[in-house]
């Protein structure tokens, strides 16, 4: 095992706070930090709140609007079912959602593998910012991600494909193969109707992004790993996979009026007919070199850089090929290697890993999250970040750049100053700062925090260190 | 008046093959050589132009937007997306505007606007990522820069620039002079502990240029600490009426004296995939809202006459398939449309190199052909608005670009 860094107190420094979500004191990682994160390698923590839905009952849920939707319909034809109303469907199902993501990242013992968990729900992003998985993101998080983190990467690529929400997301439960039986009673529907067809064919939006985000990247296309014929052969393989007419019964998810009947041909290998086509293609994505390459990069330059150091790169992907994509193989690779514990940070932390780190830093846990006017999730947001949200399928940007435009920091500065207004009396923040920090808080920032003019502006002062916002 | 050829005022042809057309508006009738040769009395230095890029992330469906209802295959190529719920704004006996597009289309009649069509960028794949990647850096391949072409044009102009976003984006990213606004929602700490953080950032140099930079903009802004709070949660989307807001505060900075020379604004929310025909869809819910924007840009900068002096660019990173997918939607495609407004552009014309629509017209046979590269439009503007260098528009703006020729867009 390589040294990882100088020495065991900064050590135990860089892994709170590179690995994991910072701790108000090091004595929480102990004496060996490498063991402390070897320790928490496995799937995420249970999440914490309470009124949390599994996947059946929040696709329940949908039905439910559905329901309501052609009620309103019915009873006042012509007009839209009031959205208000429908909106509260949702609205207490997402806060209690981001309630717990929140609250489960700051309150957990394994912040390893809770930043992992967040990792991996960024690389296959469902987001809020498209009304059709509106109620569904967070039960996407829990049954999909959270129980899948260190098994073999292809477990996670199929929960994270055919979990419904994927599938509302990327529109593929609206694909409909062009010779499948629905497409052909539709037409004989719509031809006797005298009007347009509801579903005619293929959409294939989940199928380019598996291949561009989830597995072989954009680099893969831009490599020749993968050509629009395999999209359009992919989203053939995917299509009647979809929500199951009866959301409560989900035994399969797989429609197989909705599926294009025949064998079909992506990155030059033929695939059978029928539901089992998707399982072989994933397992095929995730034993693609441009799959190990993919995956490798994303992890590096989320703990490490946003240009990560080559020998990283290749040695995880060589271990990825290795181990057929055994993702706790890879994270056990990344901490017992010596790039990864440079001891300057190089990573700036996003909105929601200041939020959650300020909140652990301060032991704050349910109060931080319960109190309307220091709202966590609003936090986030008003730092640029809406939880749960992102603005595209891609997820966050993991690239320090993108968070430190001017408007940016200053939010994190007006934001800081109002936790520090409330929290700053009932907190040494110079103690603080050398138990949360150690060897990693710098000379100017001691003094800086030393000499402010009063607990309040220490206290903002230290959440603003660049050794806080770094990691 | 025109040196390029692709200039020409050609009849429209009645030839379905690969035809050349420049249109006025029908709705302004006279001759184009009627340009008011005048200009401007008091304008314009060079410095004193005004240049906004408003990015359409997403993918805008170009036919959706400037549907083509006056070409023969327009009707059988879009099927039910060539149906719309209220009739489109005809701007030529070709080219149409989106019925959501109206303050749009008022400024094409005021020849105030240009629609360019059948552009696209010189990377011909399909994915966002990579096409945003290309559009924001002006190379001809994704990656190949990891500056923004405007960027780099802000440095060879002495310009500065402003995005309207917390960060910045890839376009403006390299040595330029740029601030970030947005609305704020929390009330500004105190200029002391602003003090002692720029003594602790002394030794991180990009939290302290930050840090410094926010806190001249905040001293500048007229509406500092007077915006709403955002919408909760809950909300779906970008909040309505955002691109709105972010358009007037865009138009207030523009038009200061010493203000920003160049604004970027974005909007996402054009992966039209599914729902497109829908009066209330996401297609019509996000022309309405850029409308609005172009509507309230051009409003905050006449009040100030800057107006006269503005060239807004509107573009995406590519356009859509011509046909409808399975779910009454379009796939990613490659050639689309722009958009040119602005006192400074020759408006009340669609440009278009137009490629047709049949089948065997297409690029691939399923994409608009894009006849136009969209790096002609931007090097047009840049030269002639900022006064950017030939040779540095063909070197260092859009590197290895000489072959394409700056389109003559604005008025001369």
């Amino acid at each position: 095992m390589s040294t990882p860094a100088s020495t065991p107190a900064l050590a135990g420094a860089i892994a709170a706070h590179r690995f994991g979500l910072g701790e108000p004191s090091l004595e929480a990682v102990g004496s060996d930090p490498q063991a402390w994160l070897n320790g928490q390698i496995g799937p995420a923590d249970a999440p914490q709140g309470s009124s949390l839905l599994g996947t059946a009952a929040a696709l329940e849920n949908v039905a439910t609007e559905l329901r309501a939707r052609r009620a309103a319909r019915a009873a006042a034809p012509g007009s839209a079912a009031s959205a208000p109303d429908l909106a509260n469907l949702y609205r207490e199902v997402i806060a209690a959602d981001v309630r717990s993501r929140l609250l489960t990242a700051a309150s957990t013992t394994r912040p390893f593998a809770e930043r992992l968990q967040l990792f991996w729900a960024n690389h296959f992003t469902v987001s809020l910012a498209k009304g059709s998985v509106r109620g569904l993101v967070g039960a996407f998080e829990r049954d999909a991600i959270r129980p899948n983190i260190a098994g073999r990467f292809e477990t996670l690529l199929v929960a994270a494909t055919t979990h419904p929400a994927m599938l509302r997301y990327l529109d593929n439960w609206l694909s409909a193969g062009p010779h499948s039986r629905i497409v052909a009673l539709e037409a004989r529907r719509a031809a006797r109707r005298d009007e347009g067809t509801r579903v005619s064919g293929i959409n294939e939006n989940l199928a380019r992004e598996v291949l561009e985000l989830h597995t072989l990247g954009a680099e893969g296309a831009r490599n020749g790993a993968y050509t629009q014929a395999d999209v359009t052969a992919f989203a053939a393989v995917l299509s009647g996979w979809r929500i199951a007419r009866d959301p409560a019964a989900d035994a399969s998810r797989f429609d197989p009026d909705w599926h294009e009947p025949g064998r079909k041909t992506v990155l030059g290998k033929s695939y059978p007919e029928g539901p089992n086509a998707l399982y072989e293609l994933l397992h095929d994505l995730a034993r693609h070199p441009a799959a190990a390459r993919f995956v490798a990069t994303k992890l590096a330059r989320h703990f490490v850089a946003d240009e990560p150091p080559p020998a990283l790169v290749d040695r995880l992907a060589a271990v990825y090929l290795k181990s057929d994509g055994q993702l706790g193989e890879l994270y056990r690779e990344l901490i017992h290697h010596e790039a990864a514990w440079t001891p300057l940070p190089a990573k700036l932390k996003t909105p929601e890993e200041f939020v959650v780190s300020t909140a652990r830093l301060l032991a704050a846990g349910e109060r931080m999250f319960e109190r309307p006017e220091v709202n966590a999730g609003g936090a986030v947001f008003s730092l640029g970040q809406r939880v749960m949200a992102a603005p595209s399928p891609a997820g966050w940007s993991d690239r320090g750049d993108d968070w430190l435009g001017p408007d940016a920091v200053w939010k994190r500065v007006e934001w800081a100053t109002r936790v520090a207004d409330r929290a700053g009396r009932s907190v040494d923040a110079r103690r603080l700062a050398v138990e949360s920090l150690g060897p990693r808080l710098g000379a100017e920032s001691a003094r800086q925090i030393e000499r402010a003019a009063d607990g309040s502006q220490a206290l903002a002062l230290l959440l603003l260190a660049p050794e806080f916002q770094r990691r | 008046m025109n040196p390029n050829d692709r200039q020409r005022n050609d009849r429209f042809p009645q030839s379905p093959a690969r035809r050349r057309l420049f249109t006025a508006a029908a709705a302004v009738t006279g001759s184009l050589a009627a340009w008011p040769t005048l200009t401007l009395a008091g304008a314009a230095g060079p410095g004193t132009n005004r240049l906004v890029l408003v990015i359409l992330r997403g993918g805008l469906d170009g036919l959706g937007a400037a549907p083509a209802i006056g070409d023969p295959d327009f009707a059988a190529a879009r099927g039910p997306l060539g149906q719309f719920a209220a009739p489109p704004l005809r701007v030529d006996p070709t080219f149409a505007l989106h019925p959501s597009l109206v303050e749009l289309h008022a400024m094409v009649g005021q020849r105030e606007a240009a629609i360019v069509h059948a552009v696209g960028l010189p990377y011909r794949e399909r994915s966002h990522f990579d096409a945003q990647q290309v559009l924001e850096s002006g190379g001809t391949r994704p990656y190949e820069l990891s500056t923004g072409w405007l960027g780099r044009a802000l440095v060879a102009s002495g310009s500065k620039g402003l995005a309207l976003n917390t960060t910045v984006p890839l376009v403006l990213r390299g040595r330029a002079d740029v601030d970030t606004w947005a609305p704020s929602v929390l009330p500004d700490p105190s200029a002391d502990l602003v003090a002692r953080l720029e003594r602790m950032y002394a030794g991180d140099p990009a939290l302290a240029t930050a840090l410094e930079r926010a806190r001249q903009l905040r001293a500048d802004s007229p509406m500092a600490t007077q915006d709403a709070a955002p919408a909760g949660m809950a909300a779906s989307g970008p909040r309505p009426g955002a691109f709105v807001t972010l358009s007037r505060r865009a138009a207030e900075f523009l038009a200061q004296a010493n203000g920003p020379q160049a604004a970027v604004l974005e909007i996402g929310g054009w992966d039209t995939h599914a729902n497109q025909t829908n009066p209330n869809g996401p297609l019509a819910a996000g022309l309405r809202q850029l409308d609005l924007g172009l509507a309230a840009l051009r409003a905050g900068l006449a009040a100030d006459g800057a107006w006269q002096r503005t060239a807004v660019v509107v573009v995406s990173e590519f356009g859509r398939e011509v046909a409808v997918n399975g779910t009454l939607g379009t796939d990613h495609g490659t050639g689309g449309v722009a958009f040119l407004l602005g006192g400074a552009v020759q408006g009340g014309r669609v440009v278009a190199d137009w490629p047709g629509l049949a089948k065997g017209q297409r690029y691939e046979g399923r994409d608009l052909r894009i006849t136009t590269d969209l790096r002609a439009v931007l090097k047009g503007v840049l030269g002639d608005h900022l006064k950017i260098a030939s040779r540095s528009l063909d070197a260092e703006v859009f590197p290895d670009s000489a072959k394409v020729r700056p389109l003559q867009l604005l008025r001369g």
